[in-house]
């Protein structure tokens, strides 16, 4: 920096100053700036699995029409009036001119900056209407779910009906994954067993409550055969950015033969195997929250898991199933590797159904995943799971306490958990 | 003699005392609580000895405050309720949380005012000008607050009135206040000229009148049908029978305002039992409902006869004994085109101790499947 020599020390010292706050303020011009176009460039990326703006079905594609004419709309207002902020920031700034003549209302002015923006709101709002309406239609609805939120996974029972000519004659249980047949007017009927929850698929439909003690309606439907991402869009507390769900989308051939799976109950690993030893480690240890269809005993009674003892929310997954499905844990983990992952997600409509109906092959299970998960649940997935701190929930859990397994419990388990396909 | 600051302190220092004594009196001469108030009541006189020695710590402000005021701090009481909320925060403590709550929030009231006063007195010379800037300071508390217990003191006598008498005579009753407040409005707003001590007399006049009925239809309790009802506790104990019950079917109410939240309707039309879901268009026999989750169902009858919904959820065991009992529950009685709600929340799955089914008595070898997976 350079010091005018026909300066006296203060003044010296004065432009010295004004330089340090003319660069601090170009450094944080430069970081507005900075952090600006990164938010914007981030609309270019080609992995955004809940990209509002790609939609996959009926319902969906209403809201992104509708976004597509009031976005435009509101951003050259924004930039109009933000434009006409600046200038007249610019133009009037403080230059020690004298303060002009004040003056009080001007009813031209005022009448035209009202009568303007509402008739942008009016149009605006006749579409915006229109489309509640369109979504909120459910008389012609082809099948029903119900869906339960709970800290921190969603829980999907199908009840008995008709669905494409397919009956499903027994209720099915599952989580994590919801699997609807493509073109089919799916409902889903919400509701929550602890807190307010929101069921959320971007690709599939907008946000919708689900509220203890109340039933929210929502209609989603699949174009074509695909998967698609969702997250819990309302705080519900701990691990509410762990709460996840995913939407899978199969041509009414293949969802038949998903139904038909469903149904079946799990039959016991042959005698004398590690699985089988697992299936002891898990009537000891799972059974108390988790069940799985047709396990028995070893008096031959049904086992039945009593969540409602164990767990604040009173249910935990249903595992009847767990290797039908590719995540664990409210879908925030993965249950099959990154490679087979990849494989299901890049899979084209036409090959999807079948890749996904092979579920979790012995190759494609992440042991480490599953093993971790295993061995201490409350690290991988914050947790309300300290015994020694359930006062506020009557000393129930909220989420998968680390049962202390032992490392050849979690073999015996993860053959176990291999069976349930 | 005392400074203003050391007199708060010598305050609590004596509250604090009196407050061991009791507590070593009334609860326990050993406890930890009579240590903590003989502390306050030590390290309170310290400081308020400290404060009286140096002249509340800062000699030159307060005699400067002192010469700037015209006249000497006027008589406050919020140096005394501040300790006493002090007292009721450590009674509190030890006691109930109720206390320690009650503490906090005269503590923080006399704080405020205590403040706020010492600021006004402190404003100008002119004692009418700080009287003046500290009602426009307190107004904003205190009106709203005065104005919210007035408010709750009038519900809370209004509702012991109103559960006193009968209905019949509530509704009369509560014409004829309604009609008098009216009347009495109507001519405030009419008569301008009517002096302020009329209207001052007459408010006062229906206070009392509100607070004595409200006071004497306190001491003399609920009316009798209620005292029965309480006493009978109609829906402990309900007969889910065809035949009405003479308890539980006592004032069944036959309507409800639900329109939300329904997993199911059930119906009764022409001697049928169909059932309905949300999204389901056509009547169903088989209801699936979540596990673990408050459900309500509505029951309709569309027929003449009188009928209730029956829910029969399996067996649980009794206690550790191995006696299974039956888990039923019920609607009361309802009548031709009346609606009624059940609510239900079931934690074990139908597979466990089923089938589960609803049913409606009268109506034999009809029922709903209910399937809890």
């Amino acid at each position: 920096m350079s010091h005018d020599s026909t300066l006296t020390g203060s003044e010296q010292n004065l432009t010295i100053f004004k330089g340090m706050i003319h660069s601090a303020r170009l450094r944080r011009i430069g970081l507005a700036l900075g952090a600006s176009s990164a938010m914007f460039l981030s609309g270019c990326a080609s992995n955004a699995p809940q990209d509002t703006w790609q939609p996959k079905g009926e319902n969906a594609e209403k809201i992104n029409t509708l976004q597509w004419m009031v976005f435009p709309l509101a951003g050259i207002v924004g930039v109009l009036v933000f434009s006409l902020i600046g200038y007249i920031l610019w133009r009037f700034r403080d230059k020690g001119q004298a303060i002009p003549h004040q003056s009080h209302g001007n009813p031209t002015i005022e009448i035209t900056l009202t009568i303007i923006p509402a008739l942008i709101l009016s149009v605006v709002g006749v579409f915006t209407f229109r489309g509640i309406f369109q979504l909120a239609q459910t008389n012609d609805t082809q099948m029903v779910i119900n869906v339960t939120g709970q800290q921190w996974w969603w829980e999907y029972d199908y009840p008995a009906q008709v669905v494409n000519g397919v009956e499903i004659a027994q209720p099915i249980i599952t989580s994590g994954q919801l699997v609807i047949p493509t073109g089919t007017k799916v409902l889903l009927r919400e509701t929550s067993r602890d807190v307010i929850h929101s069921y959320w698929i971007p690709a599939l439909n907008g946000k919708k409550d689900a509220v203890p003690g109340r039933i929210n309606l929502l209609r989603i439907q699949a174009n074509k055969p695909g998967i698609f991402a969702g997250q819990c869009s309302e705080f519900c507390g701990l691990s509410h950015a762990n709460m996840r769900m995913e939407a899978v989308a199969l041509s009414p051939e293949d969802f038949a033969t998903w139904i038909a799976n469903q149904q079946r109950n799990a039959e016991s690993p042959a005698q004398a195997t590690l699985a089988d030893e697992g299936e002891t480690v898990f009537l000891n240890q799972c059974i108390r929250c988790h069940q799985v269809n047709g396990l028995k005993k070893a008096d031959g009674t049904a086992a039945i898991a009593a969540p409602d003892e164990n767990v604040y929310a009173g249910a935990a997954p249903n595992l009847t199933h767990l290797m039908s499905r590719n995540t664990f844990a409210g879908a925030a983990f993965d249950l099959l590797t990154d490679g087979c992952r990849k494989n299901v997600w890049s899979a084209a409509p036409e090959e999807f159904g079948a890749v996904y109906l092979k579920g979790v092959i012995a190759d494609c299970l992440n042991q480490t995943n599953i093993r971790r998960w295993l061995r201490n649940a409350p690290a991988m997935k914050p947790m309300y799971a300290n015994p020694v701190k359930l006062e506020a929930s009557d000393g129930k859990y909220r989420g998968m306490p680390n049962l202390g397994l032992s490392e050849s419990d979690i073999d015996k388990l993860v053959a176990y958990l291999s069976t349930l396909k | 003699m005392f400074t203003t600051g050391s007199k708060y302190y010598f305050g609590v220092a004596g509250l604090g005392s009196l407050g061991a004594v009791l507590y070593m009196v009334l609860v326990n001469p050993c406890d930890v609580g009579v240590l903590a108030l003989l502390g306050i009541a030590i390290a309170m006189s310290l400081v308020g000895g400290v404060a009286q020695f140096t002249d509340d710590f800062d000699a030159d402000t307060v005699s400067e405050a002192v010469t700037a005021s015209a006249s000497a701090p006027a008589k406050s009481m919020w140096p005394l309720l501040l300790a006493l909320g002090g007292v009721l925060l450590l009674v509190g403590m030890t006691a109930k949380p109720i206390i320690f709550i009650l503490g906090i929030v005269v503590i923080f009231a006399a704080g405020v005012e205590w403040a706020l006063q010492s600021w006004a007195e402190r404003a100008s010379t002119d004692s009418a000008f700080n009287r003046f800037v500290r009602e426009r300071a307190l107004s904003s508390l205190e009106l709203p607050l005065l104005a919210g217990g007035i408010v709750a003191t009038i519900a809370v006598a209004f509702s012991r009135i109103m559960l006193a008498v009968s209905p019949q005579s509530g509704a009369i009753l509560f014409i004829m206040i309604a009609t008098a407040v009216l009347v009495v409005g109507f001519l405030v707003a009419l008569k301008t000229n009517l002096k302020k001590s009329t209207i001052a007399a007459t408010c006062v006049l229906g206070a009392v009148v509100l607070l004595v009925s409200g006071g004497i239809a306190g001491f003399s309790g609920n009316r009798e049908e209620l005292v029965v009802a309480a006493a009978e506790d109609h829906y402990s104990h309900k007969e889910c029978e065809a035949a009405s019950s003479e308890h539980f079917d006592k004032n069944s109410n036959n309507a409800v305002s639900m329109k939300s939240g329904i997993s199911a309707t059930i119906r009764v039309k022409d001697g049928k039992l169909t059932a309905q879901l949300i999204g389901i268009d056509t009547p169903v026999q088989v209801v699936t409902l979540a596990r673990s989750n408050l459900t309500t169902i509505l029951f309709r009858n569309l027929d003449d006869a009188q009928y209730r919904l029956v829910a029969n959820l399996g067996t649980q065991k009794v206690g550790d004994t191995g006696v299974e009992e039956e888990i039923v529950d019920c609607t009361q009685m309802t009548g031709k085109d009346q609606t009624q709600a059940l609510i239900l929340k079931i934690s074990k799955p139908s597979a466990s101790s089923g089938p589960y089914t609803l049913t409606v008595p009268g109506l034999e070898g009809q029922e709903i499947a209910v399937v809890v997976p």
